[in-house]
């Protein structure tokens, strides 16, 4: 059970880079939504955001090399929510790229290059840093708790 | 992930499939996905029981679709749930794969 107070509180998964670890994440984030009566379309968009993040660190940051971690930590101030990952994997600067361009036709369909634009619509902020060795990807969403409580 | 088919009429193979459409569940259909691609006329991909779709639960939707309409095949989605429309519509699929939420209207745009 996380921490938890008026003001601030916090909880911290810590993964291996591999794409089975990503199984961890979805009873982490259904506990937090239960615990902050998230509605289930931000649980759906955190969701959604954690797996495009991570599998883009696992699978581009990290190689496929499995044995790296990364730690996701979040916090809640009662107004928003924020989730921050950190790898120390190579150096990645989104900024440099675009959403993909939108295919005219299926045939014309290339897969790849969706996370990040994914990322973009459902998350309410995004920050990347570049770290001395690894990078800090803060997710923020703003939050939307269920009806009834 | 659950994935099972059902024979229409009209060469017409309806793909149900239910559960997340995410890393681990696009890695549990992407075979039976792709053989029904390979082997079947159409597809109506009924997405009623789908909760989640990533990008990777996209690309095994679309990759099989791409190889239906490269021997002459339709593909439509049906009746998916708000938010997987949602992320249909968000990532531009929903303009090349048609999505319909009647049945009858599914059925009647692949002929």
């Amino acid at each position: 059970m996380p921490e938890k107070n008026a003001h601030k509180a916090k909880a911290r998964l810590t993964l291996r880079s591999q794409l089975a670890e990503l199984s961890r994440v979805w009873p982490w984030v259904d506990a937090l939504a239960a615990e902050y009566n998230l509605s289930g379309e931000t649980r759906f968009a955190i969701n959604l955001c954690l797996e495009e993040a991570l599998s883009n660190i696992i699978r581009h940051g990290y190689r496929g090399h499995p044995d790296h971690s990364i730690t996701i930590d979040f916090t809640f101030t009662g107004t928003s929510l924020t989730f921050t990952i950190e790898d120390r994997a190579s150096h990645f600067a989104p900024t440099e790229s675009g959403d993909a361009q939108p295919a005219a036709s299926i045939e014309e369909y290339r897969p790849g290059g969706l996370g990040l634009q994914l990322m973009r619509r459902y998350a309410g902020s995004l920050a990347w840093e570049l770290l001395p060795r690894g990078n800090r990807l803060t997710i923020g969403f703003t939050v939307a708790q269920a009806p009834g409580k | 992930m659950k994935i099972t088919t059902e024979e229409l009429e009209g060469g017409i193979t309806k793909v149900v499939l239910e559960g997340r459409l995410d890393i681990e569940g696009a890695a549990a259909v992407d075979l039976k996905m792709n053989v029904l691609a390979g082997s079947k006329k159409s597809l109506l991909y009924d997405l009623q029981k789908v909760t989640f779709l990533g990008s990777m639960g996209l690309r095994s939707i679309v990759v099989p679709a791409q190889a239906v309409h490269r021997h002459g095949g339709k593909v439509v989605i049906f009746a998916p749930q708000p938010m997987v429309e949602d992320v249909l519509k968000a990532s531009n699929i929903s303009s090349i794969i048609p999505i319909h939420h009647e049945l009858s209207a599914a059925i009647a745009a692949m002929k």
